[in-house]
């Protein structure tokens, strides 16, 4: 098991040093079951930090706004920033390397293993339940959660209660980390990888359409999936033409040539070309967190539409977005076993 | 944004006006704002056509033109010169709709076709309506070339180019020149020795002070652009100094390792330490080190031991050379078929069933058999000799689908000096046609079956077996009908041609492109036959598709010429339609840096953001694909063009 004091220590003797200027990590929220992510900066903060099946959230987008927010005040600390990593935050983390938004030296890795289970899917949660309210969530050995309810602490098989992208994930603990905790349990096949997009897959042409026509329907544009993915950092979205960065450099013809690839209303054309470049986009560079899915007001299934790329990017490329920081992208490079031979 | 713009819609005879109406395209493209002047004509680049076009931009004083034709490929130059001389107006101010190839040609119904005429003229109006000003980029040009492949091919460019007061490089990866033709005994249709020829242009290669000659050396890493090539070269150690080298044999007399002979394609064997063949440039031995016991005085060191003259040296080390230069030639050559593939045939079972160029070698006086026409299996004299044509070639299932073209030839060359050798002997020749194009080719093969009495028999051999010690070959004769054996002493395959091992090495290191079957790309087949798609790069010989000598010395020369004509001048003039980075878009992401495939880009500054090297941009336009953050954009093909013209296409 997991010890979550030994995490707290390190964290603690980091800031303790001033080896790091801050500890992203997650604490208890005020609000519900899941944990909140939270920037530790005093040694004695730490000792709120915790770490569980409840700790959903990708903290790879707080090291994108970490990095925003000190451009923005200007600071000249150059202390790394030490961040807690899951298997999917390394990858996210990795990804951001690869396209050097950040120095490795900029950044401390605490790995920390799902113990081979992964995190909660809240929803799941409920409905096991049935209307009884979880207080706590805590791992339970390799294939369950202890889970407290008012009735006391049950035990329930972990497959069950699991978000969907751990069932599917292929690599649970962090590669990259300055220090891992936990076991390394990576090969727990669970299901098979991209099962539910192959399982969409199946279905004829016209009906993933209608399906799909439907969810774009719903789409309310209130990008809530774009805010939360740490790849989004763009500081202009190329189809978002209400935020277009004005610098001191933008020139008065640029402002005036501005691209309306999309408009802004909310209107399936328009929300299906948003949802579609933002996949495509993400293709190669997505590593399946699944907080854009997580986060929808709408309850949108983006999960499917983004690893369906990322199903293309492993089967056709061969390319495991977040394994190497010092490969080239997926969409940047060539190699002679590419398929589609005819380009020699 | 432009406020007149000016449209020529070209009939192209009937190329385009039959499927495209092309005088309602003018009319409505008058209509599009900001056009201010449209017109079609029967053919926009004939000298009326270009004048209207000249006129037309001065007395309307159009400020960007768009002409509505074929391929930008054919007549953007033209029309651009026209804008630039006539028009006295920046020619980056004229665009090509191609209403031609992408209209015309590929549709029928003249309705739909006028439709999508006027969506891409229209677009292309949307497009130049945006286009800035540029002028072109001045680069200066290194005035050296170097010839890849030691070749005749590679043998005829270098003296072509040295002549021409260039300095050469000739890289060669064998220990000398001269390529396969060397190994040739004699050259269709005139019958003269392949080595007497030859052998003259390779003294000249190595006695010419313009041609530097790196043999036993391979090309490993390209840089820079047309006119400006870096290109690193790794040459062998020869354990031997040329200089020194006497040729006295001593060492070859001693060397204890004995390995097949690749001159003599494996009939006879060599020392570990040899020399080619007695013409062999340059004049000296050459020590093989995979075959070498060692390299090393405590082993062995014999040949260092009988050399008076002191010109072995097992200190010698592989030498990496960097050349500059402003043209490349490729004459990278042919390898044959591989005769495995040939099972069927029985080739590598039985030791007499041979290839052309094994046949080549037993014709030739300085062969394994002096010039005698003997069996390797028993070194008697084959009464029956059966040639197969077609071996590899010309079958699209199982093996190369293409002609090897030189085969009908040297077929009727075998059996004629076969004939020559054993008068009493019988040749029989197995064809599917016969291809004998060429100054004096039909009257070759008629003489060799006239003359020669070579029985040529059509249709194809479906085996090569052995029976009670003699070899029988069993095939079908179509013109009798009837199934054929013939009990053969000798075999000899005429194998396909096929573009040699290295060649996709050497395309890749060169990013020159390979056409289907693995033969080196021409630019165009027709206009562009002895270019690569790759400005500076030439191609010459039978890497770019089989050919025999006289083609082969032809496209060296032509290569040669368009060398010359390249680096005739002090400057080159570089496209000025590059990429240009949006600094305040660019997270420097490096992605445009790896997918750029002219290494143009690079990050720098203090923020290190993507930077382009104006000179090595060709504009693909690769970077502005991989960009997510629309940060890199190509000139006059931005990403608000692109956008512009999308909805002109979509009627937005």
């Amino acid at each position: 098991m997991i010890d979550v004091a030994a995490i707290k220590a390190h964290a603690k003797a980091l800031l303790e040093k001033g080896t790091v200027r801050a500890v992203i990590g997650y604490r208890n929220s005020t609000a519900g079951l899941l944990a909140e992510p939270f920037v530790f900066t005093g040694p004695e903060s730490v000792d709120d930090l915790i770490y569980g099946p409840s700790c959903v959230q990708n903290l790879a987008l707080y090291l994108v706004n970490d990095k925003k927010e000190r451009a923005h005040h200007k600071s000249d600390d150059a202390r790394p920033v030490a961040v807690v990593a899951k298997g999917c935050d390394a990858r996210a983390i990795t990804v951001l390397l690869q396209e050097k938004h950040f120095l490795r030296e900029a950044i401390h890795v605490i790995g920390v293993s799902c113990e081979g289970t992964g995190v909660v899917d809240t929803k799941k949660l409920a409905r096991k339940l049935g209307g009884k309210h979880a207080v706590e969530i805590d791992f339970d050995g390799g294939e369950a959660f202890a889970v407290t309810t008012a009735d006391g602490v049950q035990s329930l098989p972990a497959a069950e209660i699991m978000a969907e992208r751990c069932l599917e994930c292929r690599g649970a603990h962090p590669q990259l980390a300055d220090i891992a905790f936990g076991e390394a349990k990576t090969d727990r096949a669970l299901h098979t990888p991209f099962q539910a997009v192959k399982h969409k897959m199946k279905e004829e042409q016209d009906n993933r359409w209608s399906f799909w026509a439907r969810q774009f329907d719903r789409c309310l544009r209130c990008y809530a999936c774009r805010s939360v993915c740490p790849m989004c950092y763009c500081e202009e979205c190329v189809v978002d033409s209400i935020q277009f960065a004005v610098l001191p450099d933008t020139t008065a013809e640029e402002k005036a040539n501005r691209i309306k690839w999309i408009e802004r209303s909310p209107n399936r054309s328009e929300s299906a070309m948003y949802h579609m470049v933002r996949a495509i986009h993400l293709a190669g560079r997505c590593i399946d967190c699944a907080e854009c899915e997580r986060v929808c007001p709408v309850n949108i299934p983006l999960r499917l539409l983004n690893t369906r790329l990322e199903m293309e990017a492993f089967e056709t490329f061969d390319y495991n977005p977040g394994s190497d920081m010092n490969a080239p992208t997926l969409t940047s490079s060539f190699k002679d076993t590419d398929p589609n031979s005819f380009i020699r | 944004m432009t406020k007149r713009t000016g449209v020529f819609v070209c009939h192209c005879g009937n190329n385009i006006a039959a499927t495209v109406d092309v005088a309602r395209v003018a009319k409505e493209m008058g209509e599009v704002e900001g056009v201010i002047f449209s017109k079609d004509y029967v053919y926009m680049c004939s000298d009326p056509g270009q004048s209207t076009m000249a006129n037309a931009i001065k007395d309307n004083k159009l400020d960007s033109v768009v002409v509505s034709c074929c391929s930008p490929t054919l007549h953007e130059k033209t029309f651009r010169d026209v804008t630039e001389e006539g028009g006295e107006l920046n020619p980056y101010r004229c665009e090509i709709a191609n209403i031609r190839e992408q209209c015309a040609w590929v549709h029928k119904e003249k309705p739909k076709a006028t439709e999508k005429a006027l969506k891409i003229t229209r677009a292309a109006i949307k497009r130049v309506q945006n286009n800035q000003s540029l002028t072109p980029i001045g680069v200066p040009v290194t005035r050296r070339v170097m010839v890849i492949g030691g070749g005749v091919a590679g043998i005829q460019a270098a003296l072509d180019l040295a002549n021409a007061g260039l300095q050469v490089v000739l890289v060669e990866k064998n220990p000398t020149v001269g390529g396969h033709m060397i190994q040739l005994s004699e050259t269709f249709p005139t019958l003269d020795c392949s080595q007497c020829i030859l052998s003259p242009k390779m003294v000249e290669v190595s006695k010419n002070k313009n041609i530097k000659l790196l043999t036993q050396a391979e090309v490993q890493e390209v840089s820079g652009f047309v006119g400006n090539f870096k290109v690193k070269v790794r040459q062998k150690a020869i354990y031997v100094d040329p200089e020194k080298c006497k040729i006295c044999d001593d060492c070859a007399k001693v060397c204890p390792t004995v390995v097949p002979n690749e001159y003599d394609l494996n009939l006879t064997p060599r020392r570990a330490i040899f020399i080619p063949y007695a013409q062999a440039i340059p004049a000296t031995y050459t020590l093989d080190e995979s075959a070498c016991l060692g390299l090393n005085p405590v082993v062995c060191g014999k040949c260092a031991d009988v050399c008076e003259a002191d010109a072995i040296n097992y200190d010698m080390r592989p030498k990496t050379i960097v050349e500059e230069v402003g043209a490349i030639v490729v004459a990278t050559g042919f390898d044959l078929y591989g005769k495995e593939n040939l099972g069927e045939y029985g080739m590598g079972k039985y030791a007499d069933v041979l290839d052309g160029l094994q046949f080549e070698r037993l014709c030739s006086a300085s062969g394994p058999t002096g010039g005698h026409v003997l069996r390797p299996s028993d070194h008697k004299e084959p009464k029956n000799v059966v040639f197969i044509q077609c071996a590899g070639s010309r079958d699209p299932e199982s093996h190369c689908a293409y002609c090897s073209k030189i085969c009908c030839m040297y077929t009727a060359k075998h059996a004629t000096l076969y004939k020559h050798h054993v008068p009493d002997g019988q040749a029989y020749v197995f064809y599917i046609d016969i291809r004998s194009g060429g100054k004096g080719y039909e009257e070759f093969v008629q003489r060799s079956m006239e003359r020669d009495e070579v029985m040529y028999l059509r249709g194809r051999v479906s085996k090569v077996y052995e029976n009670n010690g003699s070899m029988i070959v069993k095939g079908v004769d179509t013109i009798s009908g009837k199934n054929v054996e013939i009990e053969a002493d000798m075999v000899v395959l005429a194998l396909a041609m096929q573009p040699s091992k290295g060649t996709a090495d050497v395309a890749k290191t060169l990013k020159i492109g390979r056409d289907k079957d693995g033969f080196l790309a021409e630019a165009h087949p027709k206009l562009r036959p002895v270019e690569s798609v790759t400005a500076g790069i030439f191609l010459a010989g039978a890497a770019q598709a089989p050919k025999d000598i006289p083609e082969t010395v032809c496209q060296a020369s032509a290569a040669a010429s368009k060398v010359i004509q390249l680096l005739s001048k002090d400057e080159l003039m570089h496209s000025p339609a590059i990429a240009k980075v949006r600094l305040s878009h660019c997270t420097g992401c490096e992605m445009c840096v790896q997918a750029c495939p002219y290494g143009a880009i690079s990050l720098s500054g203090p923020n290190a953001k993507a930077s382009v090297n104006d000179v090595l941009c060709e504009g693909c336009g690769t970077c502005q694909a991989v960009c997510l953050r629309a940060a890199i954009d190509v000139k006059n093909i931005t990403q608000m063009q692109v956008h512009d013209m999308i909805n002109a296409c979509l009627g937005v």
